[in-house]
């Protein structure tokens, strides 16, 4: 098992800095979904990451903890959550995304 | 070389892949973008195979979204680590032998030029401190002095990180790496200075940790390289790996780098910021009004 990044909804959704979003080495990796945060009662949406997509290196961390001061972001063993995002279960929008959850690890 | 390359050929919307219909319905092209909306839209950047938490992917990542015109663009790489990112993304990648990478851009932009005439297609060499300051050194100071329309991007990790930690003309004295146990016997090489003596329009240093200020010398290099002349960025994108730093610290490093000696610079060319100022709205070097004069009271 391998550790990826896990962004807490309701702490992200509360600030929705967008900042993990910009410092995540790659690409697509780190997505923003109006729809996360909305569904849960807050103003702004949140970041949530493709496990699929994610190499581990904890970079937003570092950048939610001493940037923006959020402590949203944590790293969990792909197999300790429960649903995560994929790349195959995101649709993008006007300017948004969507995410179905599903369980990462397959069998 | 156009929008129409970035669609389906008729009746193979269903075949491709998920991540290639992102791409055409929802990816950059034809539209502004900026690093603001990043984790809203699909990006030409894919999957690649560098290392977790590489600042010079970030960097590609940054520069790639910041490209005004993705879809009118070339980049052009040589060896390296950078290509190994740069060549997995929506934007036509041209690999050029080690060292070469600017003569190859000088032809190429040349010939978009007498093929396209007027409209804008932009060439951006990206290639990394040994291609450029090393290896293609003489090309690449030779294409400055021609004036070569195009942009050159330095991917600057001070170290030969794809074959295991040669020192390199940038990398800086006494650093003491896998395959230099000595420690460098020389200074890094001033290419910033450099690139202004041999009369680059536009010549910035930057760091990754800023995405917007990345974004704008990019933007600014570009434009400025479509009809005024050369541009050159010296980005530095640490190696994790040869340098040891944890990853969780890479963004931590380049702040310290650039609080130390990688400070942000930018030279732009009085031509380039008239070029900018009529062409693009460019606001920031316009002539600020003079302070109004003391108020002089009035006789009574």
């Amino acid at each position: 098992m391998y550790l990826v990044a896990d962004i807490d909804v309701e702490i992200c959704a509360a600030k929705s800095c967008k900042l993990c979003t910009q410092y995540c080495p790659e690409a697509n990796t780190i997505q923003y979904s109006d729809e996360l945060g909305k569904d849960k009662g807050f103003k702004y949406g949140s970041a949530y990451v493709a496990v699929d997509r994610c190499k581990g290196c904890a970079q937003c961390v570092w950048v939610c903890d001493n940037m923006a001061k959020n402590h949203a972001i944590k790293m969990i063993m792909i197999d300790q959550l429960p649903k995560a995002a994929l790349t195959d279960n995101i649709t993008y929008g006007e300017k948004s995304t969507t995410a179905v959850l599903v369980s990462p690890v397959v069998g | 070389m156009s929008l129409d390359y970035v669609k389906f050929s008729s009746g193979f919307e269903k075949f491709m892949p998920k991540e290639y219909r992102d791409m055409v319905e929802h990816g950059p092209f034809g539209k502004k973008i900026s690093v603001s909306q990043m984790g809203s839209f699909k990006e030409v950047l894919e999957e690649h195979p560098m290392c977790a938490g590489c600042a010079m992917t970030l960097f590609i990542r940054l520069a790639m979204i910041a490209f005004p015109n993705p879809e009118d663009t070339i980049t052009v790489g040589t060896a390296g680590c950078g290509r190994l990112a740069i060549s997995q993304a929506a934007i036509p990648f041209v690999y050029g032998n080690y060292g070469d990478q600017n003569g190859v851009a000088s032809g190429l932009s040349r010939g978009l030029r007498l093929r396209f005439g007027d409209k804008p297609k932009d060439v951006v060499v990206m290639a990394g401190d040994g291609g450029t300051a090393d290896i293609g050194f003489q090309q690449v100071l030779h294409s400055w002095f021609r004036k070569e329309r195009f942009t050159t991007i330095m991917l600057d990790n001070e170290v030969y990180g794809n074959t295991g930690g040669q020192e390199s003309g940038m990398t800086n004295r006494g650093a003491v790496l896998k395959m230099a146990p000595l420690g460098k016997k020389f200074e890094k090489m001033d290419m910033v200075q450099m690139a202004k003596v041999a009369g680059c329009a536009y010549v910035a240093t930057v760091v990754p940790n800023n995405p917007r200020r990345v974004e704008s010398v990019i933007k600014k290099a570009v434009l400025i390289a479509r009809e005024v002349g050369s541009t050159y960025i010296q980005a530095y994108t640490s190696c994790n790996i040869e340098y040891a730093i944890p990853t969780d610290k890479v963004m931590e490093d380049a702040k310290n780098v650039e609080n130390d000696r990688y400070a942000f610079s930018e030279y732009i060319s009085d031509e380039a910021k008239q070029y900018l100022t009529e062409r693009y709205g460019y606001k920031e070097f316009l002539q600020k009004p003079a302070a109004p004069a003391a108020a002089i009271p009035n006789k009574a």
